[in-house]
């Protein structure tokens, strides 16, 4: 078994400079959630400037494309166009790790590797990520239930870096 | 069986269903871990058994995408099936639903907010509606419902068209194949089980993949299912996409009466690492 890295929310530059494709990793810490209904809506507030004036700090964050309901969370797929289209804003808003499930374009792998940010996959483990996740707050866009803006306390979520410094796994 | 009955235990196969790998696909797990070459799809294939394992004993949702509802019922020669019975399975889904829970992600408002979303969200794990109900004859004298959940992932890689046979099996396999390597590559729920329906129309090409779905075993494979299987594990594209020998678990295809033409109806589903989520349950 090869070794796992741990990281902890707030990301640094320093630890993404780090991290290269196909590392175990282990997060740990605050991380936020949002998928297709969410996203674009967070892209929105940072484009118009209301966001830095809200309770959202980005800089250095872990956002899971995952909805969150009583079912627990689990990843969606990042490809989908709502979702890989806000990755390179909120790269440039400060995320530093989008973590999700699915082949990413080569555009987006770029985008990334420009603002130091990464993509993990997490294996779809509903029922495992739920035993390692300590709190859970709504933080934004109510009305869209389980596709609100949520933020998580988790330990220790397991992921491989799918995408970093402009390679990704997918293209091996 | 009385109405609660009923109620009962279609309740209990959907929590089934959406939190219990049978035996047959713990055991096609094991198997790929054993044969896994790549360490890393090794270590998602066994993190995905023991999220099976963990969502077993709790009868906790295995994905968060818990899925939507699908019913099959298999009528023998001398039962019958009356609309109060449709009722109370279409009851027992609901309760099982909320029992799960499923995720409330039925879509409220009229035709234009169901397709834009903006009718909002049920907030109820049972808004979540099941699918017509498919009927087929079976010659033992039972009503048995056979119930599936199915996500979202495969929907967005499943396809159904047309297939020029030009008179040759292997056309079609070659197809169904190349459909499965891109399907398989951009879903990122892998390993998938390649659920197959080869028909006349759309409609029945994809209720015989439901079908395929409902019969399928990992323990008792086909030549034509063992080669799709084969030839999609071919690729590398691996467990999460990561690389690997393990794409695919099995194949489970179902071929229909055909007509002459020289076109066939194919339909593939590339279910998740966690389909087909099914349970089964006799109403008589």
């Amino acid at each position: 078994m090869e070794q796992i890295i741990e990281i902890n929310t707030p990301i640094t530059d320093e630890v993404v400079d780090r991290l290269k494709v196909g590392d175990m990793v282990h997060i740990s810490g605050y991380i936020f959630c949002g998928r297709d209904a969410a996203l674009p809506k967070i892209v929105k507030m940072i484009q118009d400037g209301t966001l830095e004036k809200s309770v959202i700090d980005l800089n250095g964050s872990v956002i899971f494309h995952t909805a969150v309901s009583p079912a627990g969370v689990g990843p969606t797929s990042s490809n989908k166009l709502e979702i890989e289209s806000s990755m390179k804003p909120l790269s440039e808003a400060g995320v530093k790790l989008h973590l999700g499930k699915g082949a990413i374009h080569p555009d987006t792998v770029a985008t990334l590797s420009e603002n130091n940010a990464v993509y993990a996959v997490i294996p779809p483990v509903t029922a495992l990520l739920g035993a390692r996740t300590y709190e859970q707050e709504l933080v934004a866009f109510p009305e869209l239930g389980m596709e609100a803006f949520y933020r998580l306390r988790v330990d220790r979520y397991p992921a491989i870096i799918g995408a970093a410094h402009g390679r990704s796994i997918y293209d091996d | 069986m009385t109405d609660r009955q009923i109620v009962e235990a279609v309740k209990n196969a959907v929590v089934y269903a959406g939190s219990t790998f049978k035996d047959d696909k713990k055991n096609a797990y094991r198997r790929a871990i054993a044969n896994e070459s790549n360490p890393k799809a090794k270590w998602v294939l066994e993190t995905i058994l023991q999220n099976a394992e963990a969502a077993e004993q709790n009868l906790s949702p295995l994905c968060d995408d818990s899925g939507i509802p699908h019913l099959l019922l298999e009528v023998g020669p001398n039962a019958a099936v009356t609309g109060n019975m449709i009722a109370k399975i279409k009851e027992g889904v609901a309760e099982g639903l909320r029992a799960l829970p499923g995720r409330p992600m039925g879509i409220m408002g009229d035709d234009s907010g169901r397709i834009d979303q903006s009718g909002g969200l049920n907030p109820d794990s049972a808004g979540v509606e099941p699918s017509p109900i498919l009927i087929r004859q079976t010659h033992e004298d039972v009503v048995r419902l056979h119930i599936m959940m199915f996500g979202g992932g495969p929907a967005i890689r499943a396809k159904t068209y047309r297939v020029f046979h030009r008179h040759s099996t292997q056309a079609v396999l070659d197809e169904i194949v190349e459909w499965a390597n891109e399907a398989v590559a951009l879903l990122g729920c892998s390993p998938c089980t390649l659920a197959v329906g080869v028909g006349r129309s759309h409609f029945e090409a994809s209720s015989l993949m439901v079908q395929a779905l409902a019969d399928g075993t990992y323990d008792k494979q086909s030549k034509m299912e063992t080669e799709i299987t084969r030839r999609v594990n071919e690729s590398n594209i691996g467990p999460l996409g990561l690389h690997g020998d393990t794409s695919v678990l099995a194949t489970f295809m179902k071929v229909g009466p055909q007509r002459a033409s020289g076109v066939r109806i194919v339909c593939l589903r590339p279910c998740c690492c966690f389909e087909p989520r099914i349970a089964s349950v006799e109403l008589t």
